[in-house]
């Protein structure tokens, strides 16, 4: 049962991630590599923040707030510089790498002294006894459930439209009188927002800010965007953004389970490689049979 | 009527012979289990049957002599792979997230002990085992208090011990100074983003001035720079040093190569370097210290000892190895007495 639980924990922490890699991948159709700094940034951000005495709850937003101005940055180098969009994610995140060094002091900062969002005294003593299995869960979901539905509101704005529009179709956005280029930067902050505050509550919920944490960071968002999508399809009225989480917890599962049949962690990388291509060559296939109809 | 008669009669026996079987299958294990006392004197199975979760974080050499240790130590105590022990070995890859699921695992599992091999599997296991009352042993953590898992007075900061591989830095200088009395500059490579290396230039920074040297460090970010790092410091010292530094180790060739072509000796930091073509080491046995973490580890798990009781450990002694091939090749004279005392000596370089 704990383990279901340990699954579930980490599924939906990644699943912030994910919802920030969708919005770059699927709505924009950038290709964008700074989440594997931005995820970091927000651990760091966290780590240094609680290391200093801030309110661990406070970390959330400024960790939101960081990782939106990378994601800025690489928009702005994107737009404005004209970089192409997998290397402006590059620049973005071989910069962040020293910078979330910086932020951070050092390589590993352990936070296990310190109270953070699961374990504070203000919820031990409002959460009874029975349910402190399930604290760590709850907190987890009541952030992500906030952070899905601000999301699908924001959606549904104009801003919202446009966003989708400038993926999609980035001429209706020019020929609407809007600058495509600005589109795509708030798209770029919010997602990389998204990923740096699933870094923040990563950071907290290991109890530990390590620089390795970021790698594979893009990684494992595609492939949560992509199971989940592609699985969900099948599905009927199921939204992309849940379907998005439902695939982050299914990653979360399949490397769980994976482990616990003694497959080797130096194997799973090239099984995850290997999954990724297959689930990308059939969801592919479809695109290719769209456009021949068209 | 018949027929249940028939039938119980049936059951009776069945369930006779099935006991039978099972006294003969008791007698048969316990014929074993003398013969297996007999052929082992020394060593006595502990009682019970234990379960331990081994998270290591990565592939590595060092690591892999650490866990091979552990498990010997835990053999001389009585707790035998296969026997009463039962291992679930797990290697992260280098990757948090995963170092997390597999503590995650082992907490839920219910393991008996934990074992984290590197500071961020120790960290992993930790934290995983906060809730629990499942202990945790970790090795090759070089420091300990700098990972939180300890305090200033080495004692657990939970239910948390187990053995630092800190390097012998003084030891280290010592036979540096030993081996080049001309000496005046010793370079260190060393990556940013390992805490571990950060720590030990800060002790090589305070001691190198006892040995009347002084210190030359850069600092690299992947493996990729290892060569202009190395480029540029050459130009500086009289010799390099290694740390246990994962990215410096696995580019020594490229370092060793370019040390050679200016005939400036390059020192390492555990006899797998000084195997390849470092000049000498004052380092420690990585089976010895997992050796002695597998003692720890038998210790709690017989209760004779809780982790949160007891103290971090590490290894004082350092053996000294030496490549005298490479010696001749610099054209270093080394002296009988520094000879004499080296653990091992080797005549060649592997490749």
């Amino acid at each position: 049962m704990s383990i279901i639980i340990g699954v579930l924990e980490q599924g939906m922490i990644y699943a912030m991630m994910a919802l920030g890699i969708y919005i770059t991948y699927k709505i924009l159709d950038f290709p964008d590599l700074t989440v594997d700094g931005s995820f970091p940034l927000g651990a760091a951000v966290t780590a240094a923040l609680m290391v200093k005495g801030m309110n661990p709850y406070l970390t959330l937003p400024i960790s939101f707030a960081a990782g939106a101005a990378a994601g800025i940055l690489t928009g702005i180098i994107h737009v404005k510089f004209k970089v192409r969009d997998l290397l402006s994610g590059i620049i973005m995140m071989t910069a962040l790498y020293t910078i979330n060094l910086k932020i951070a002091g050092k390589a590993n900062v352990p936070l296990f002294s310190l109270e953070n969002i699961f374990d504070n005294k203000v919820l031990d003593s409002i959460v009874p006894e029975a349910a402190a299995p399930y604290q760590t869960l709850v907190m987890i979901l009541i952030i992500l459930l906030i952070v899905k539905l601000l999301l699908d509101g924001f959606l549904r704005t104009r801003s919202g439209f446009l966003l989708r529009a400038a993926g999609d179709n980035p001429v209706l956005v020019t020929s609407l009188a809007k600058d495509s280029g600005k589109v795509k930067i708030l798209g770029l902050a919010i997602a990389n927002g998204l990923v740096a505050l699933s870094g923040c509550v990563f950071a907290q919920w290991q109890r530990v800010f390590d620089i390795s944490v970021g790698t594979g960071t893009m990684v494992i968002g595609l492939a949560s965007v992509i199971i989940g999508v592609n699985l969900c399809r099948f599905l009927p009225r199921v939204k992309d953004t849940f379907a998005v989480l439902i695939g982050s917890v299914i990653y979360r599962a399949c490397v769980a389970a994976a482990l616990q049949l003694g497959l080797q962690a130096n194997d799973m990388k090239l099984i995850t490689a290997a999954l990724f291509f297959i689930i990308l060559c059939i969801s592919m296939d479809r695109k290719k049979k769209v456009k021949a109809h068209a | 009527m018949k027929k249940k008669m028939v039938s119980m009669l049936l059951c009776t026996g069945m369930v006779l012979s099935m006991l039978a079987g099972c006294s003969q299958a008791a007698k048969l294990s316990t014929v074993m289990a003398a013969g297996k006392e007999t052929s082992s004197s020394t060593e006595e199975l502990a009682e019970g049957n234990y379960k331990i979760g081994i998270a290591q974080f990565a592939q590595h050499g060092s690591l892999d002599n650490c866990r091979e240790g552990f498990l010997q130590g835990l053999e001389e105590e009585g707790f035998v792979e296969g026997e009463n022990l039962e291992i679930d070995y797990q290697n992260s890859d280098a990757d948090m997230g995963t170092a997390g699921t597999i503590a995650q695992g082992f907490a839920a599992k219910g393991v008996d002990l934990m074992c984290g091999i590197a500071t961020p599997a120790a960290q992993a296991c930790y934290n995983a085992a906060l809730k629990t009352e499942i202990p945790t042993i970790y090795t090759a953590v070089t420091d300990p208090v700098a990972a939180e898992l300890a305090t200033e007075d080495q004692m657990p900061t939970g239910n948390a011990t187990g053995t630092s591989d800190k390097l012998p830095v003084e030891a280290q200088l010592k036979m540096i100074r030993e081996l080049l009395p001309e000496a005046k500059t010793i370079g260190i490579i060393y990556t940013t983003s390992e805490v571990n290396s950060e720590s030990t230039i800060k002790e090589y920074e305070a001691l190198v001035g006892e040995y009347g040297f002084a210190l030359e460090t850069v600092g690299i970010a992947t493996i990729a720079d290892v060569p202009s790092a190395a480029d540029t410091i050459l130009e500086k010292v009289d010799c390099l040093n290694n740390l246990t530094d994962n990215t410096v180790v696995s580019a020594l060739p490229t370092i060793l190569d370019k040390a050679n072509k200016k005939g400036i000796p390059v020192f390492g930091s555990e006899v797998e370097q000084v195997k390849i073509g470092c000049l000498a080491s004052e380092g420690i046995d990585y089976i010895a210290l997992g050796k002695q973490t597998g003692k720890m580890a038998a210790q709690v798990l017989k209760g004779e000892m809780k982790a949160e009781e007891m103290p971090f450990e590490s290894i004082t002694e350092s053996n000294l190895y030496l490549n005298t091939k490479v010696a001749e090749n610099l054209g270093i004279s080394v002296s009988d007495e520094v000879k004499d005392r080296a653990a091992e000596t080797f005549t060649e370089i592997e490749e």
